[in-house]
C-alpha cells in the first residue's frame, strides 16, 4: 500500500481521502477467490465423514483419508493467510490484530475450567462487525494460535479450530452493514446463537469419527461414524452424538456466554473500537502539496 | 571454525530447533496411528515420556505436558464409556446385563445400555489408546518446542500474520497487569456491585489502553522499518495468486476425489498432491516479496536432523511392516493377550534416541525470569557497564 | 541534514493549521531542543521528519521536509528507518517483541541486514548503552529508565544520522530520566549523531544543545541559540525563571553557571527571611496546623509475601496540609496511600479516619471518608462521555445532580462534556478523576503521582487546585517524584525508603539540605530558597520599599 501521492491529483486542503474502519484488512477480488476456494475446501475437510462414499476396491483410502486431511487442512490456511497479507498489511491494522488477539487468548482460559462458558467468540464476533470480513478472518486464525502457543495446545485440532473461528470473524464482518442502534446488538447476538452451535457442530463433526472410533473390525457401535454409509443414516448418527455429548451443555454454555456478553458489554465495545478505528483511519493516505507561494528565507 | 569443531559446539546446551522436535514427535504419533496393539502403544508413550523428562526445560509450556497425560487418560475412559452406553453387544463373552432403555423412532439404530461384551469394550480401549497415544506425542512436542522459536521460524509469507502473533504474545502479560490494576482501581469509586457496570467498568479501560497501545505500537513499527522490504512486481504477483488459485481448485477437487470412492483415481490422491503443491509454490513465491533477515536464526546442525531422522524412521519402519499384521493390530474375535513382535518393538524403541543425542536444553526461558541471569557477570560488575560489557561479552561472543 | 521548508500541517477536520511556515534547517551533528507547551504541536512536528506526518496519521502537509537530501513526500517512512530513529514516550507500547536482544534486531531484521553485522551491532549497542548484562532479560520485567534505553538502542541498531525523541522521559521517575538523559547526552558526544528531542527536563540537555526551537502556541515556531531563546520561551526550568526574574545576562542555563553569577543576589539575600513557601506569598504564613487530626495512622504494614512493602509507618495528616511523599520507587509510598485508603492490603497496625478504620467500611464508606487518585488515574474511567462520567460520579457518591460537574469546572473550565475521556490532555483527564473522587467529598485525598507527565505549566495550575484544596480544609498527600513540584505546593514533606520514613519534616527541612532533593533554587541560592516566587516575592517587597 504505498502512497498514491501523483502530482496529478492535488488535494484540497482539509478534505484528505479518508480511511473506512471496516478495511482494516483489504479484501481484493482475487483474495476473495482464494478464500473463497479455501473456504470450500475447509468445510469439506470438516464435514468428510458425511461425504465419505466408498467403492468397494477402495475401502482402504476412506480410512486413511482422514490423516491426509489433517495435514491439507494447515496447508489451506497458510495459503489464505499469504494471500490476505500479500499486499502487505498496514502496520496499524496489523498492530491491532496483535492486541485483539492477546486479548482473546485471555479471555480463552477465563471460561476454559468452568464448562460452556466460552468468552473467545464474542470479542471476534464484535470486532470482525468493526473491522471487516478480512480482518475478521486473519483475527480468528492469529487468536487461535497465540491462545495455542500461549497454553501449549499445539496440534491437528489448532487448524480446525483456527478455520472455525476464522469464518466466525469472517461472517460477522459480512453482516449487512446498515444495521445500527439496538437492531444492530440484536442481530449480533443472533448470530453469536447460530455461531455457537455451529462451532459446535463443526468441530464434532471433523473429530466425531476420532472419538468413537471407526475402523476397529468386529464393532458397529450406534453412535460410531460407519465410514460410506448413507449420507442421512451418517447424520442421524452424528446428530444424536453431537446432541448427546456437546449440544446441551458446550454449545448452550457457548451460545449464553455470547448472548449475555454482547448485551452487556458489547454496546460499549463497539462503540471502543469505532473509536479506536476512526482514531487508527485505516487506508488514510496523507497527502503533500507544494509550499505556498512564500519566499522561504525567513527563519 | 571448523566442521568438526562445530559438530562439538552443536552439542553445548542450547535449545534444539522446535521443527525437529515437532517432526520427531509427529514421527512418533504416525507410529502409533498405525497399531492397536496395546503393548506397543504403551512401549510409545514410555519411549516420548523419557525423552521429555530428559529433555524438557523449566519453562511454563515443558509444564503441559502432565495435562496431555491426563488428558489421554480421559480419553481412554471415554472410549470405553461410549461402548458401555451406546451398545456393546457384539461379541460373544458378555460381561455385564443392562437393561436396554427403549428409545423413540427417530433414534431408530440407536440402543442405549443393555448387554456389554468384553470385544466391544476392549475394542474401545484399543482404539481410545491409540488416539491417547497420539495426543501425548503431541503433547510431547509441545513440551519440548519452544513455542516463541518456532514462531520466529515461520516461512517469510506469513511475515505479517508471524508478527501479529510475536505482538500478541508479548502483549498478553500486559493485559494480565492492566485487569489487576484496572480491578483494583474499581474500589476506588466504590463499585461493589456486579452486573452490567462492573463489567463494564473493568472491560472498557482495559480494552482502551489496549487499543492505544496497539496505535502506539503501529507508529513505532513504522518508524522502524516494518513491511519495508515490500511489495512484489505486479507480474510476480500475478504468477503467485495464479499458482495459489489453481492449487486451490485443485485441492477442492481432489479432497472430493478422495472422498468419493466412486469418481476415477486420479481425481483423489493425484490430483490432492497436485493442488497442494501447486498451492505452496504460489506460498513460497508470496514469501520471496518478503526481503527480511533474522537475528541469530535457528540452523539445523547435526543433532537436528538426527532427532528428525528418527521421527521419520520410527513411523516408515511401523508403517512399512507388511504380511502378519496381527502383532499391530491384535484380534478382537478370540480374547487372547496381545503379542508383541520384535520387529515394531525395536522400531518404536529406536525413537528414544534424541533423548541422548540431543543437547540439553539451556537455562530455563530466558525472557520469564524476573532476576537477572547468574551466569556472565558477577552482580558486583552491574555497577560498572564499560567493564562488565567486555568481561561478560567477550567470552560468550567467541564461544559461539 | 535536516530541511523544512515553508511546511504547514493541517489535520482532518481542522479548520486552522496544526504548524504554520515551518523553515528550518538543522545541520549534521547538532543537537537540537525542541520546546513548547503540550500540545502545541512539538510531536507533530517530530512526526514530519521521518513522515509519519501525515503519511502515518492523515493530514495535508503543505511545503517540504527533506532528511539528508530524502523528501518525505516521496516515501513511506518505513524508507526513513535507517535515516531518522524515532522513539516515543512511552517505550514500553512501542515494544514488539518481548526480549532485550530480539527487540534490538527487530529493525535490523526489517532493513535485512546480514545475521552476522547484526550479531555484531547488537552486542556494540549492549555495550554502548551498559546493558549487556540485561540481554536476555523480558521487557516489560525492566524498569522504566532501562526501557527507554532500550528503546534508543533498537533504533540506535540502525545506525541512522539523525536520533529523534519525543518527551523521552515524561513518564519516567527523576532517577530514570537522568539515566536516560545521560545516555543521549554521551551519544551526542561519542558519536555526533545529529539528535532532535523534544524534553522538558531541559536544564539537563541545555548545556549540550546548539539549537533551541520553540512551538508557540498557533503553530508558530522560532529557532535560535540556547540563551537567546529562553529568554521567553513559555515553558522554561525554574534556573531560567530565576534568571528571568533576576535579570542575568547572559541567562544562566545550568545550576553551576547560575551559581557563578548568583553571588551578588546570595549576599542581598542572606539577612532575609523567604516567605512560606506555598500560596500567595504576601499573605500572612499558614495557619498552624488544626489540633484535630483528619487521618491518624500507627503502625501500618503492608506485606506482598515475603516482601514488605510498609514497614510500621505512624502518620498523622492535618487538615489544610498538603503533604508530600517522597521516595524511590518501590519504596512503599503506593503501598501505604492504598493502605490509607482502604482499598489495599494491609496486614497491620491502625487507621483512623473521624474514628472509623476506612479498611472495615464498604468501599463506598470508605471513599466518602478518603479519596485516592491513584497513578493511571484514567484506569477509573469507563464511560463515553465526560458527561456520562460525571453523573456516574454523582450517582455513586449520592450527590446532588450537577455537583460533580461544577467540581471540575472549577478544577479545569473549559471541558466539553460531550468529549471523550480518552481525548482530554493529561491535565485535564486528571482534573475529572479529582472531580469524580471530590464529589464524595472526602476529608482525607491522597494523589498517587499525579504530576507524570504534566509539563511545568500545568504542574503549576494543578499546584494551586491542590492548595486551594487544601485550604478548604482537606488533608492533601501527594506522593511524588517531583521535587519543583514539591516546593512549589507542600507544607510538609516525607522521604520513605524501604517501607519506612526516613526523613519527615517541614518541605523546606527535608528538602533544603538534602543534595538528592534540593530544588534547583536552594541549589543556587541556599537552602533556605526554595522557589521562585520566593525571591521575587522578596525582590518585589524591596523594590516598593525603594519606591516608597
Amino acid at each position: 500500500m504505498s502512497a498514491p501521492t501523483s502530482a496529478g491529483d492535488t488535494p484540497t486542503r482539509r478534505s484528505p481521502s479518508w480511511g473506512r474502519g471496516d478495511q482494516a484488512v483489504r479484501v481484493g477480488r482475487r483474495s476473495a477467490l482464494v478464500l473463497g476456494l479455501a473456504s470450500v475446501a475447509g468445510l469439506l475437510l470438516f464435514c468428510w465423514p458425511l461425504f465419505v462414499r466408498v467403492a468397494p476396491s477402495s475401502l482402504q483410502h476412506g480410512v486413511d483419508a482422514p490423516f491426509v486431511f489433517l495435514a491439507i487442512l494447515p496447508v489451506l490456511i497458510v495459503v489464505v493467510l499469504a494471500e490476505l497479507s500479500e499486499g502487505g498489511m498496514d502496520s496499524k491494522a496489523l498492530a491491532m490484530l496483535g492486541v485483539l488477539s492477546a486479548i482473546n487468548a485471555a479471555l480463552r482460559p477465563l471460561g476454559a475450567g468452568t464448562a460452556g462458558i466460552e468468552t473467545v467468540f464474542f470479542v471476534l464476533v464484535l470486532a470482525g462487525r468493526v473491522f471487516g470480513a478480512g480482518f475478521g478472518f486473519v483475527l480468528g486464525c492469529t487468536s487461535l494460535f497465540a491462545s495455542a502457543l500461549l497454553t501449549a495446545g499445539v496440534g491437528p485440532w489448532l487448524p480446525f479450530q483456527m478455520m472455525a473461528s476464522a469464518w466466525i470473524g469472517m461472517g460477522a464482518g459480512l453482516l449487512p452493514r446498515r444495521v445500527t442502534g439496538k437492531a444492530e446488538i440484536a442481530m449480533l447476538v443472533g448470530y453469536g446463537i447460530v455461531v455457537a452451535y455451529l462451532f459446535g457442530f463443526l468441530m464434532n463433526l471433523w473429530f466425531w469419527p476420532f472419538v468413537t472410533g471407526m475402523d476397529v473390525p468386529y464393532h458397529q457401535g450406534s453412535l460410531s461414524y460407519v465410514a460410506g454409509a448413507p449420507l442421512l443414516e451418517n447424520l442421524q448418527r452424528f446428530a444424536v452424538f453431537t446432541l448427546l455429548t456437546s449440544t446441551a451443555g458446550w454449545d448452550t454454555g457457548r451460545a449464553i456466554t455470547n448472548t449475555v456478553a454482547i448485551l452487556l458489554v458489547g454496546p460499549a465495545i463497539l462503540a471502543t473500537l469505532r473509536r479506536a478505528s476512526r482514531r487508527a483511519s485505516y487506508g488514510v493516505v496523507g497527502t503533500h502539496g507544494p509550499a505556498l507561494d512564500r519566499a522561504s528565507d525567513a527563519t | 571454525m571448523s566442521r568438526r569443531a562445530r559438530s562439538r559446539t552443536s552439542f553445548l546446551p542450547r535449545d534444539l530447533h522446535p521443527a525437529a522436535w515437532w517432526v520427531w514427535a509427529l514421527g512418533m504419533a504416525t507410529a502409533a496411528s498405525r497399531t492397536t496393539n496395546p503393548w506397543l502403544l504403551g512401549v510409545v508413550i514410555a519411549v516420548v515420556c523419557y525423552v521429555v523428562v530428559a529433555r524438557r526445560s523449566d519453562s511454563p509450556w515443558a509444564r503441559s505436558f502432565r495435562l496431555y497425560l491426563y488428558l489421554g487418560l480421559i480419553i481412554v475412559g471415554m472410549r470405553c464409556l461410549f461402548r458401555v452406553v451406546f451398545g456393546g453387544g457384539e461379541g460373544s463373552t458378555i460381561l455385564l446385563h443392562l437393561p436396554q432403555i427403549p428409545l423413540p423412532a427417530w433414534a431408530a439404530g440407536i440402543r442405549l445400555l443393555g448387554d456389554v461384551s468384553a470385544e466391544s469394550v476392549l475394542g474401545g480401549f484399543y482404539d481410545g489408546l491409540r488416539l491417547a497415544t497420539m495426543v501425548i506425542c503431541l503433547g510431547a512436542a509441545n513440551a519440548l518446542a519452544n513455542p516463541k522459536r518456532l514462531l520466529r521460524s515461520m516461512p517469510s509469507a506469513l511475515y505479517e500474520v508471524g508478527t501479529a502473533v510475536i505482538v500478541a504474545l508479548s502483549v498478553f502479560p500486559q493485559l494480565a497487569e492492566s485487569v489487576q490494576r484496572v480491578h483494583r482501581a474499581r474500589r476506588l469509586r466504590g463499585h461493589v456491585a456486579t452486573g452490567r457496570r462492573a463489567l463494564r467498568s473493568v472491560i472498557i479501560p482495559v480494552l482502551e489502553d489496549a487499543l492505544d497501545r496497539s496505535l502506539q505500537l503501529a507508529s513505532s513499527m513504522d518508524s522502524r522499518g516494518y513491511g519495508r522490504a515490500g511489495t512484489a512486481s505486479p507480474r510476480s504477483r500475478a504468477t503467485t495468486g495464479t499458482f495459489m488459485v489453481l492449487g486451490l481448485v485443485g485441492v477442492c477437487v481432489g479432497i472430493y476425489g478422495t472422498l468419493d470412492g466412486t469418481t476415477p483415481r486420479i481425481l483423489a490422491g493425484p490430483m490432492l498432491l497436485v493442488g497442494v503443491l501447486l498451492a505452496l509454490c504460489g506460498f513460497v513465491l508470496a514469501g520471496r516479496r518478503v526481503e527480511r533477515s533474522r537475528y541469530r536464526p535457528d540452523r539445523w546442525h547435526l543433532p537436528e536432523i538426527l532427532t528428525a531422522t528418527t521421527g521419520v524412521a520410527v513411523a516408515a519402519m511401523v508403517g512399512g511392516v507388511t504380511g502378519d499384521t496381527t502383532a499391530l493390530d491384535p484380534s478382537l474375535t478370540d480374547l487372547s493377550l496381545p503379542l508383541l513382535a520384535w520387529g515394531p518393538l525395536l522400531a518404536v524403541l529406536v525413537g528414544i534416541l534424541p533423548a541422548w543425542l540431543t543437547p540439553p536444553p539451556a537455562s530455563p526461558f530466558v525472557g520469564l525470569e524476573d532476576e537477572p541471569e547468574p551466569s556472565g557477570g558477577a552482580p558486583e560488575s552491574s555497577g560498572i557497564p564499560e567493564s562488565s560489557g567486555t568481561a561478560s561479552g567477550d567470552p560468550i561472543g567467541a564461544r559461539r | 541534514m535536516i530541511r523544512l521548508e515553508d511546511v504547514s500541517i493541517w489535520y482532518h477536520e481542522q479548520a486552522l493549521p496544526t504548524l504554520e511556515h515551518v523553515d528550518l534547517t538543522i545541520g549534521e551533528g547538532e543537537l537540537v531542543l525542541l520546546v513548547g507547551r503540550t500540545g502545541a504541536g512539538k510531536s507533530t512536528l517530530l512526526g514530519t521528519l521521518n513522515g509519519l506526518v501525515p503519511h502515518f496519521t492523515g493530514g495535508h502537509l503543505q511545503g517540504r521536509v527533506t532528511v539528508a537530501g530524502v523528501s518525505t513526500a516521496s516515501r513511506p517512512p518505513r524508507e526513513f528507518a535507517h535515516l531518522v530513529g524515532m522513539v516515543g514516550q512511552d517505550p514500553l507500547a512501542g515494544f514488539v517483541t518481548d526480549t532485550v536482544e530480539e527487540e534490538l534486531a527487530y529493525g535490523m531484521e526489517q532493513l535485512g541486514v546480514r545475521p552476522d553485522v547484526m550479531r555484531r551491532r547488537v552486542e556494540e549497542t549492549l555495550d554502548l548503552l551498559g546493558m549487556s548484562e540485561l540481554r536476555r532479560r523480558a521487557l516489560r520485567t525492566l524498569s522504566g529508565g532501562q526501557q527507554q534505553r532500550v528503546a534508543i538502542g533498537s533504533v540506535l541498531t540502525m545506525h541512522p544520522p539523525v536520533l529523534v525523541l519525543d518527551e523521552p522521559t515524561s513518564a519516567l521517575d527523576p532517577t530514570a530520566a537522568e539515566e536516560v538523559l545521560a545516555t543521549l547526552a554521551r551519544l551526542v558526544q561519542d558519536l555526533g549523531t545529529t539528535v532532535v528531542v523534544a524534553e522538558h527536563r531541559m536544564e539537563r540537555v541545555i548545556p549540550f544543545a546548539d539549537l533551541v526551537i520553540s512551538v508557540d502556541d498557533g503553530g508558530r515556531v522560532r529557532a535560535g541559540d540556547p540563551a537567546t531563546m529562553l529568554r521567553d520561551t513559555p515553558i522554561a526550568p525554574p534556573i531560567v525563571e530565576l534568571g528571568r526574574a533576576v535579570g542575568w545576562d547572559p541567562l544562566p542555563l545550568s545550576v553551576r553557571d547560575a551559581r557563578r553569577v548568583a553571588g551578588p543576589l546570595r549576599e542581598r539575600l542572606a539577612t532575609r527571611v523567604p516567605g512560606p513557601v506555598t500560596g500567595d506569598p504576601m499573605s500572612p504564613p499558614t495557619t498552624p496546623a488544626s489540633p484535630v487530626a483528619a487521618l491518624t495512622a500507627e503502625g501500618v504494614v503492608v506485606r506482598y509475601g515475603p516482601k514488605v512493602a510498609v514497614r510500621g509507618v505512624d502518620l498523622v495528616l492535618r487538615p489544610g496540609h498538603v503533604l508530600a511523599m517522597m521516595g524511590r520507587n518501590g519504596s512503599g509510598k503506593s503501598s501505604l496511600l492504598w493502605a490509607l485508603q482502604g482499598s489495599g492490603p494491609r496486614q497491620g497496625g491502625r487507621v483512623t479516619v473521624q474514628g472509623q478504620d476506612p479498611k472495615a467500611l464498604s468501599s463506598k464508606a470508605a471513599r466518602a471518608l478518603v479519596g485516592l487518585v491513584p497513578q493511571t488515574a484514567s484506569d477509573l474511567l469507563y464511560l463515553e462521555t465526560v458527561a456520562a462520567e460525571c453523573e456516574s460520579g454523582d450517582a455513586e457518591s449520592g450527590a446532588a445532580p450537577g455537583s460533580c460537574r461544577d467540581l471540575l469546572d472549577s478544577l479545569a473550565p473549559d471541558i466539553d462534556s460531550g468529549q471523550h475521556p480518552r481525548d482530554l490532555s493529561e491535565g485535564q483527564r486528571l482534573a475529572l478523576v479529582l472531580a469524580v473522587q471530590l464529589t464524595a467529598a472526602p476529608a482525607v485525598l491522597l494523589l498517587d503521582e499525579p504530576t507524570r507527565g504534566l509539563d511545568y505549566t500545568a504542574k503549576r495550575v494543578f499546584g494551586r487546585v491542590l492548595r486551594r484544596l487544601a485550604d478548604e480544609g482537606r488533608a492533601v498527600v501527594v506522593a511524588t517524584h517531583d521535587v519543583e513540584f514539591v516546593a512549589g505546593v507542600a507544607d510538609e514533606a516525607l522521604v520513605m525508603a524501604e517501607g519506612e520514613i526516613v526523613s519527615q519534616g517541614s518541605t523546606r527541612d527535608v528538602l533544603g539540605g538534602s543534595p538528592a532533593f534540593a530544588p534547583q533554587v536552594a541549589k543556587i541560592l541556599g537552602e533556605q530558597w526554595l522557589t521562585v516566587t520566593q525571591v521575587t516575592a522578596v525582590l518585589e517587597a524591596d523594590r516598593q520599599e525603594v519606591v516608597s
